[in-house]
C-alpha cells in the first residue's frame, strides 16, 4: 500500500485562488522531497493529508486512511512541523514537547520519557528547561521537530524546515531529518523551495508549480543534468565563450559571467585550459542551479543536446541564492 | 509500558535495531508503549486549562491574579463564619442567621464582580496565547479535534470559576453547620442550601464563562480581550439601569435579559426566594425561571459560538 495517495486532488481557496489543481500522485515510505516556489500548494497539500484543510475536489488517503473521514486515526501516526512560529516563548522546552505528546494521546508518564528522549535527539540538553522565548531560531526549530516526533509517528510532514536556519544549522537540521527517515525508519515529507537542500536529504522528489504536478521521480532522474557552471572573469568574457565554443561547449555569455553546461567532469578541464590559455583574470568558478521552474519545466529527455537548453535557461536563473564569497 | 500497543492495522511495525542489533543511538527509539487517543487528550487538554486558570504551571507570577481573587471571594464567608464561631464562644447566640449580612441569598452579590475579574484575567490568556503564538495547527494536526479543543477550554475555565464560586458557600455551609449547637440539626437546617448554590454557581460558571471564553476566542490580543469582557459584564447592567429609569417596563425587561449580570441577579433571587440587588431587576416582576431559561440560553450559545470560532478558524 501506498503512503500517500491523491487523486485529482484540488483546493480552491476564496477569491478564486487555485492552491492545488488535479494532483493525482502515489508515493512509497521513503523520505520524499516536496519542491516548489513559494505558493506552488506544498503547505497546502500537507495541511490537506493532515485534515487541516478540507479539499475541494479528489480524494487523498495516508497509509490507506482517508483524509476526510479519517483524519483522527491519520493524525495519530503523523507528526507535522508547520512552516512558521508556533512555540510559546513563556514555556520550556521540557513542559511544551510533554503537553504536546500528551495532546496525542501518550500517558503522562510515557510523555515525559519521550520528551526527554526526543530532545536529546534534536541535540537540546539543558537548555530545555529554559523558557523557550529565549532559544535561538535554531534551537526553536529543533524543538519544532522534537514536538512533530514525539508521539513516534510513521510519518513526518515537515514544512520547511530550515527556514531561517543558518548554514551550520541548516547542515544540522539536514543532518536530523536524513537521520529520522533512514536510521528510524519513519517515512518523511520535506517541503522546501530550495532543490539545493532538498536533495541533500531525499531519495524521491516531488515538483508542483502552481497546484500542479510537474515532476515524481526517484532525485537520481533530477540531478543527472542539472549542472550549470558559472565562471566569472575580469574581461575577456566574449573570448572565452568563443573559445569554450570552439572546443565544443554549450556557453553563453551573461555580462562577466559565462555560463556553461556540465554532464561530467570533463569541462572542468577545458573551461581550465581556455582560462589559462586566454590569460583571463578569473574571479570565481562556481556551479549553479538553475532556477526550479526552468529545471523542471524543461521535461525534454535528459541528452546531451538538451544541455544546451540548460544552459541557455542559466541565464535567466541568474538570481539563483548562489553568490558566495569571492573565490 | 507492557500494554499492546495500539497500532493502525495498515502501517508495519519499526524496528529501530541497526545491523546486528547493536544500539548506537539513544536519542531515538520507537515507542511501544500504549497510545490512549482522542479521550485522553482531551481530558489532558481539559485539566492543563484548569490548572492554567490558577496559574498552575505557569510560574510564580502567573499565580497572583487568580489566588488574589479566590482569596477575595471567600473572605467574607471566612470572616462570617469566624465572627460567629467567636460570638457562639462568648455564649451568643451561635447563630448566623438572619443578623449577618453574609448569607446564602447574598453571597452572589459578594462574589459576582470577583468571578468577573476572574473572567477578565484568564479567560484572554487561555484562550488567545494557542491563537498569538500559532499553536493552533500544532493541537489541530494532532488526534483532538477543533471540536474538542474549544469544549476542553471552556470546560477549563468553567470549572475553574465554579471552584472559585462554590469555595465560599462551602465555607459558610460548614460554618454553619459547625457553629450550630448541634451538628444534626445543623445539617439538616442547611442542606436544603446545597442544591440551591450548587445550581447558582452552576449558571454563573456557565454563563460568565461561556461569555469571557467566547470574547476571549474571538480576541487574541490580551489587553483587548481583558477590556472586552469587563465592558460586556459591567455596561449593560449600567444600561438597564437607566433604561429601567428612562422608559417603559417592557423595554427594561428586554434590556435585563440581554444583561448577563442582571440575568445571574435574576435567577439568584429566584433560586433563594430573595430580592434582587438591582432595583430595576427587581422591580419589572418577571418570573424567576426567565432568568433560569436565559441563563441556559446564554451559555448554549456561547459556548456554541466559541466551538464554532475554532472550527472555522483558519490554521
Amino acid at each position: 500500500m501506498s503512503l500517500i495517495a491523491l487523486s485529482a486532488l484540488t483546493k480552491h481557496y476564496p477569491r478564486g485562488v487555485v492552491a492545488l489543481d488535479g494532483l493525482t500522485l502515489e508515493l512509497e515510505p521513503g523520505i520524499i522531497g516536496l519542491v516548489g516556489a513559494n505558493g506552488a500548494g506544498k503547505s497546502t497539500l500537507i495541511k490537506i493529508l493532515l485534515g487541516l484543510l478540507e479539499p475541494t475536489a479528489g480524494d487523498a488517503s495516508v497509509m490507506g486512511l482517508d483524509v476526510r473521514t479519517q483524519g483522527t486515526t491519520i493524525r495519530q501516526f503523523v507528526g507535522y512541523m508547520p512552516e512558521y512560529d508556533c512555540l510559546p516563548p513563556d514555556t520550556s522546552a521540557t513542559d511544551f514537547v510533554t503537553h504536546m505528546a500528551r495532546m496525542s494521546g501518550l500517558p503522562s508518564s510515557s510523555a515525559r520519557e519521550r520528551t526527554a528522549e526526543v530532545l536529546r535527539h534534536v541535540g537540546l540538553y539543558e537548555e530545555r528547561y529554559r523558557a523557550i522565548g529565549g532559544y535561538s531560531t535554531g534551537m526553536k526549530q529543533r524543538v519544532k521537530l522534537a514536538q512533530a516526533l514525539v508521539h513516534d509517528p510513521r510519518l513526518l510532514l515537515l514544512d520547511e524546515p530550515t527556514n531561517g536556519l543558518d548554514p551550520a544549522g541548516r547542515d544540522e537540521m539536514l543532518g536530523l531529518v536524513r537521520r529520522t527517515g533512514t536510521e528510524f525508519g519513519i517515512a518523511v515529507v520535506v517541503a522546501s523551495h530550495l532543490l539545493g537542500e532538498i536533495e541533500r536529504v531525499c531519495d524521491f522528489l516531488v515538483a508542483i508549480d502552481a497546484g500542479r504536478l510537474l515532476r515524481a521521480a526517484p532525485l537520481g532522474s533530477f540531478t543527472e543534468r542539472t549542472g550549470v557552471l558559472a565562471i566569472e572573469v575580469e574581461e575577456g568574457a566574449e573570448a572565452l565563450t568563443a573559445a569554450l565554443t570552439a572546443r565544443g561547449l554549450q556557453a553563453v555569455a551573461d555580462g562577466r559571467t559565462v555560463l556553461t553546461a556540465v554532464a561530467d567532469d570533463r569541462p572542468y578541464d577545458i573551461v581550465r585550459d581556455a582560462v589559462a590559455e586566454l590569460g583571463l583574470p578569473l574571479v570565481r568558478l562556481e556551479q549553479r542551479r538553475q532556477s526550479l521552474e526552468d529545471l523542471f519545466r524543461d521535461d525534454v529527455p535528459a541528452a546531451p543536446a538538451g544541455a544546451g537548453t540548460s544552459a541557455g535557461a542559466g541565464t535567466s536563473g541568474a538570481a539563483t541564492p548562489g553568490g558566495g564569497a569571492p573565490a | 509500558m507492557s500494554d499492546a500497543p495500539i497500532r493502525s492495522a495498515t502501517t508495519a511495525p519499526t524496528t529501530a535495531s541497526g545491523p546486528g542489533g547493536s544500539i548506537y543511538d539513544l536519542g531515538y527509539q520507537s515507542y511501544q508503549g500504549p497510545r490512549l487517543g482522542r479521550r485522553s487528550a482531551v481530558v489532558a487538554l481539559y485539566t492543563q486549562s484548569l490548572r492554567a486558570c490558577f496559574g498552575i504551571g505557569r510560574g510564580g507570577r502567573a499565580k497572583i491574579a487568580p489566588f488574589v481573587l479566590a482569596g477575595l471571594a471567600v473572605l467574607p464567608a471566612v470572616l462570617a463564619v469566624g465572627f460567629a464561631a467567636l460570638a457562639a464562644q462568648a455564649g451568643g447566640a451561635g447563630d448566623l442567621g438572619d443578623a449577618s449580612p453574609i448569607r446564602y441569598e447574598s453571597y452572589h452579590g459578594l462574589v459576582g464582580v470577583l468571578i468577573m475579574l476572574f473572567c477578565a484575567a484568564q479567560a484572554p490568556e487561555l484562550f488567545g496565547r494557542d491563537q498569538r503564538y500559532g499553536v493552533l495547527p500544532l493541537y489541530f494536526s494532532r488526534v483532538l479535534t477543533r471540536t474538542d479543543y474549544a469544549l476542553a477550554k471552556v470546560g477549563g475555565l468553567m470549572t475553574a470559576l465554579l471552584i472559585v464560586e462554590l469555595t465560599p458557600y462551602v465555607v459558610l455551609f460548614l460554618g454553619r453547620v459547625l457553629v450550630a449547637p448541634d451538628p444534626a440539626t445543623g445539617i439538616s437546617d442547611e442542606i436544603a442550601n446545597v442544591p440551591r448554590f450548587v445550581l447558582q454557581g452552576l449558571l454563573v460558571a456557565g454563563l460568565f464563562g461561556g461569555l469571557a471564553g467566547l470574547i476571549a476566542a474571538w480576541t487574541p490580543r490580551r489587553a483587548y480581550a481583558t477590556a472586552a469582557i469587563i465592558a460586556v459584564l459591567i455596561i449593560p447592567p449600567i444600561i438597564v439601569g437607566i433604561v429601567g429609569q428612562l422608559s417603559s417596563q417592557d423595554l427594561a425587561r428586554i434590556f435585563v435579559l440581554l444583561s448577563p449580570a442582571d440575568i445571574l441577579d435574576g435567577t439568584n433571587a429566584a433560586i433563594f426566594g430573595s430580592i434582587p440587588d438591582n432595583p430595576v431587576v427587581a422591580s419589572i416582576n418577571l418570573s424567576g425561571w426567565v432568568y433560569v431559561a436565559a441563563a441556559a440560553v446564554g451559555i448554549a450559545a456561547t459556548v456554541g459560538l466559541t466551538v464554532r470560532r475554532f472550527v472555522r478558524i483558519s490554521t
